[in-house]
């Protein structure tokens, strides 16, 4: 095994596999129903968890009637405060890799903070019976007189927002106050985001299973090895003594991140029961227990010269929180990197309410803070009389004034020129209500799109088979943005063995230790890793080819080559295959681990983008709708174009959601009454707009060595407030709390 | 009504009898077994004799006790289209259904689409245009879209244009937003099916 942290630089090879448009290699098992994502199992003697949730959303618990329930036809235990096991709590820590969701244990105390909070979990032999339990645990609380579900409810709409400072949180650089004080034009707006769920298609599940002293979690995970982890120190057990498997996931968004409460239940009633415990939250249960994008309130203050120079910028933050885990969604953070502007300062304040934990979901706080600050930069370029994507122009960040270092690779520029040429931007009126098509008002908006780009350490083994298949094995997952697909692609170019020979296995957290699928850092983790394990095995084989009576004696090992699936020197060569068979050897692997080095002290990463909307604004019938998205997008070298225009185009349908529908609404008690998909809404097919992307593919090799950056994230930035730019464009009413609803619209 | 078992003081739950209890106990607590019925359900050509309780949902029957786990959840109240199966051709959302209500029908689940269709080997267009077009990413919607763009293309009141199949497809979520390609599959699944038509 070999542990490398440098960065091959390869830039002028040409790729076979890599950059083309590549079907799913899973795609038939997921068309098939072959596809086992967690809850897709029965074990032998399964038995089926229920949880309980609270009714109110602070107080305490003073008592359960369990009678009834635990009388009811086929139900095996209660589990509770009074007879849960003692367990630790994780240490909750991102650089150890055990953070999780919630802190808190199950049951841990009688205090309720907020509204779902599990309070029992009921095991049947069946699902309905569990079910019908449940609903017959009767609870007994003390309420408290004050809880607070809102923010906004301390906000005065002017001045400081509400909620505490976070240490760390505040950096600036220049003198943002003065250079405000002394601006000839300026802006001083709030803008806020709706609380959002994540939604995901798959509701948590969890399917525990002990074997003597062993526990195997199915999970529907994005982490598996943060989950193993957490789950060992909980149970105090060895690493190795914990699996958690996730083959595939009905995608996360990052609800499934960090694991939730529900597992470690799971777990427990597993161990009690002697039996395998199978979890699957209900679709209500999901809006309670399993985090969210945090409701944000955000003031941005812009100091500007005649010329639309950006001179200063203050960009404050406050999301809402939880006392059941702390989660700081950093939302005007990104704003620090965004622009030229030698003075800014960014804040984030916190305030605690009774909703369970919040946590990143797609584009965590840059989704947020990218809304609030193109909002104002379109505010401000109306101000001026100015072309909106010419005041960005004149603001172009060479370098990242933040960090005083040179972007690794940034082409923002031809982002902006591509996509306004094929949106046709040169054809946008500014006179608000001007452009008229039949009965509708057309309005034209754009954002600036950006997500920042990370690369972690990841584990690898490949494993080159006597049947001419290769094994690629890593603990990362397909969260459905590609990564079998492109893990495949990435052995294939440098072995040239087919992408249909290979096989990879990930979602087990007893493979090599790969990353989170979350931060859109994956695919510039994952390929170094698996091109680093394939070299190590290539140095295995090539031992074997040059030795005594082999068939490459005496060939230097430096002149070898790896070719369509042969060691080439020179004109003799051998199929790797062959080579095994005739050394009767099963198969041959190398495992490396990869590390980025120090180029993050060198370089600034953030992948770019820019997104043009056309929305329609019927005023005779009320009815608004988006049109026409178009966004280009430069993140580096695209892998697998099929999948990474997919990627893009999902985020944009997301930032629909966030721009038009999506809003977890609270009655006055802390509970989400808009708790399943007839009520919160999320857009479908019929609100598509037509959406055209296009992904510009300049390798940043300086991340890596394919010089890829991912795709997750970036495409749902900006297309909130190109949406609300788009919206004043056609009506004239600027809509500065996301979601555009036709009744803020009618009320504005 | 049960008798009451609750602490009064609010330092704990359950009397300490009632504890007790609950630990002592080391399989099914009360041996009480709710009324079940003998069905016989048609899923993919095969019948399966099933012993059900009367309130057992179709979409859970299948997964739970057929292990056909191809058809999947997503919000179990008619919502989200991700259990759409097909009984008797037309597409339906398999949570709706109460499975002793099922007798006599023909359901079909993903893992028999291709075969029912008549493409005994090999997969059905529907499921070869979802894989060329890419329509699909984290596919856990996916059996229910497929089930529900199949028996739309089959459909003659449902036009082919893409206002139309959009909305005949809207009762299916995809989370992941693989509606365009969702669009573009269907289409060119339709176009194969259908010909000109
Ligand atoms: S699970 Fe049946 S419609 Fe959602
Ligand atoms: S593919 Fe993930 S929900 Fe549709």
């Amino acid at each position: 095994m070999t542990t490398e942290t440098r960065n091959p630089q390869r830039q002028d090879e040409t790729l076979n596999s890599i950059g083309i448009k590549k079907p799913r290699i899973d795609g038939i098992l997921k068309l098939t129903g072959g596809a086992d994502y967690a809850a897709d199992r029965n074990l032998p003697n399964q038995t089926y968890g229920y949880p309980v949730t609270s009714t109110i959303a602070s107080g305490e618990l003073t008592g359960l009637d369990l009678e009834e329930a635990l009388n009811m036809p086929g139900v095996l235990d209660i589990f509770h405060h009074d007879n849960f096991d003692r367990l630790s709590r994780s240490p909750n820590d991102f650089a150890a890799e055990n953070k999780v969701g919630e802190p808190r244990l199950p049951f841990e105390d009688n205090t309720i903070y907020y509204q779902g909070q599990y309070i029992a979990f009921v095991v049947a032999d069946t699902f309905e019976h569990a079910r019908a339990a449940s609903r017959k645990v009767r609870a007994h609380y003390r309420k408290n007189d004050e809880q607070l579900t809102d923010i906004a409810t301390l906000d005065s709409g002017e001045g400081e927002l509400p909620g505490e400072d976070v240490p760390g949180d505040a950096s600036s650089i220049g003198d943002a106050d003065t250079a405000y004080a002394g601006a000839a034009v300026k802006l001083d707006q709030r803008y806020s985001i709706a609380q959002e769920n994540h939604s995901v298609m798959e509701m948590h599940a969890s399917v525990a299973h002990w074997e003597n002293d062993r526990l195997t979690i199915y999970e529907s995970s994005q982490g598996v090895v943060f989950q193993r982890n957490a789950l060992s120190n909980i149970f105090g057990m060895p690493l190795e003594k914990v699996t958690v498997i996730s083959h595939f996931i009905g995608s996360g968004f990052g609800s499934k991140l960090f694991m939730w409460p529900h597992a470690v239940m799971t777990a427990v009633a597993a161990r009690r029961l002697g039996r395998p415990v199978k979890t699957v939250l209900t679709r209500q249960q999901e809006y309670l227990n399993t985090g969210y994008r945090p409701k944000s309130l955000q003031r941005v203050r812009i100091g500007a010269d005649q010329s639309g120079k950006l001179l200063s910028l203050h960009h404050d933050g406050c999301n809402e929180t939880s006392p059941a885990g702390l989660h700081d969604d950093t939302v005007s953070a990104s704003s620090m990197k965004m622009y030229h502007c030698e003075n800014v300062s960014a804040t984030n304040h916190l305030v605690t309410v009774n909703k369970c934990a919040p946590t990143s979901m797609r584009a965590p706080g840059e989704a947020s803070g990218n809304f609030a600050l193109e909002t104002a930069l379109d505010e401000l370029a109306i101000q001026l009389e100015m072309d909106p994507l010419e005041l960005r122009r004149r603001n172009f960040a060479e370098t990242d004034l933040s960090v005083q270092l040179p972007w690794s690779s940034n082409h923002l520029k031809e982002c902006w020129d591509n996509a306004a040429s094929r949106f046709g931007w040169d054809k946008r009126n500014p006179t608000p209500g001007a452009m008229k098509d039949g009965d509708e008002i057309v309005g034209y908006g754009m954002a600036t799109q950006s997500w920042e780009a990370m690369r972690q350490h990841c584990g690898a083994r490949v494993g080159f088979r006597d049947d001419g298949t290769l094994l690629v094995a890593c603990g990362t997952q397909d969260i459905g943005t590609g990564t079998y697909t492109i893990a495949a692609q990435t052995a294939s170019e440098r072995t040239g063995i087919p992408v249909e020979m290979i096989d990879v296995r990930l979602g087990d957290s007893s493979l090599p230790a790969g990353p989170l699928s979350g931060g859109s850092m994956a695919t510039a983790t994952v390929l170094p890793a698996v091109s680093a394990a394939v070299r190590e095995a290539v140095e295995k084989l090539k031992e074997l080819a040059t030795a005594e009576g082999g068939p490459l004696e005496n060939a230097e090992s430096d002149s070898i080559e790896i070719k369509d699936g042969r060691l080439v020197s020179g004109d003799r060569s051998i199929e790797v295959a062959e080579l095994l068979r005739q050394n009767r050897v099963g198969m041959i692997d190398g495992e490396a681990h990869t590390a980025p080095g120090d180029e993050k002290n060198q370089y600034s990463f953030r992948s770019w983008g820019a997104v043009f909307v056309e929305v329609r604004w019927d005023p005779g019938i009320s009815r608004l709708r988006v049109a026409r998205v178009v966004s280009t997008i430069d993140a580096g070298r695209i892998i697998n174009p099929l999948t990474a225009r997919n990627q893009i185009e999902g985020g944009i349908v997301m930032g629909l959601g966030m721009a038009m529908f999506e809003e977890t609404e609270y009655d006055p008690h802390g509970y989400p009454y808009n708790n399943n998909l007839a009520d919160y809404i999320v857009p479908v097919n019929a609100d598509m707009p037509q959406v055209e992307v296009e992904l510009l593919n300049h390798p940043d090799y300086l991340l890596n060595e394919f010089g890829a950056r991912g795709l997750g994230e970036i495409g749902l930035t900006g297309v909130a407030a190109a949406v609300s730019n788009a919206v004043y464009n056609a009506t004239g009413k600027r809509i500065r709390d996301m979601p555009v609803s036709i009744e803020k619209l009618l009320s504005a | 009504m049960a008798p009451v078992i609750r602490h009064s003081t609010g330092v704990g739950f359950c009397t300490p009898g009632a504890q007790a209890d609950i630990a002592e106990r080391p399989s099914a607590v009360s041996g009480k077994t709710s009324e079940t019925r003998r069905i016989t359900l048609t899923v993919n050509g095969q019948q399966h004799d099933l012993q059900v309780t009367p309130n057992a949902i179709l979409l859970d029957v299948l997964r739970e006790q057929l292990n056909l786990f191809g058809t999947k959840k997503g919000c179990d109240h008619g919502q989200c289209g991700a259990c759409t199966v097909h009984v008797n051709g037309q597409s339906v959302n398999s949570c709706l259904l109460l499975a002793c209500m099922q007798e006599g029908v023909d359901i079909v689940t993903i893992e028999g689409l291709a075969e029912s269709a008549g493409f005994e080997q090999g997969h059905h267009p529907v499921q070869e245009a979802f894989l060329e077009h890419d329509a699909y990413q984290c596919g856990y919607c996916t059996a229910g879209q497929m089930m529900t763009a199949s028996a739309v293309i089959n459909d003659d009141t449902i036009d082919g244009d893409e206002v139309s199949l959009r909305e005949a497809l809207s009762g299916n979520i995809c989370r992941c937003g693989a509606y365009k390609n969702i669009l573009d599959a269907v289409q060119s699944a339709r176009g194969k099916m259908r010909g000109g038509q």
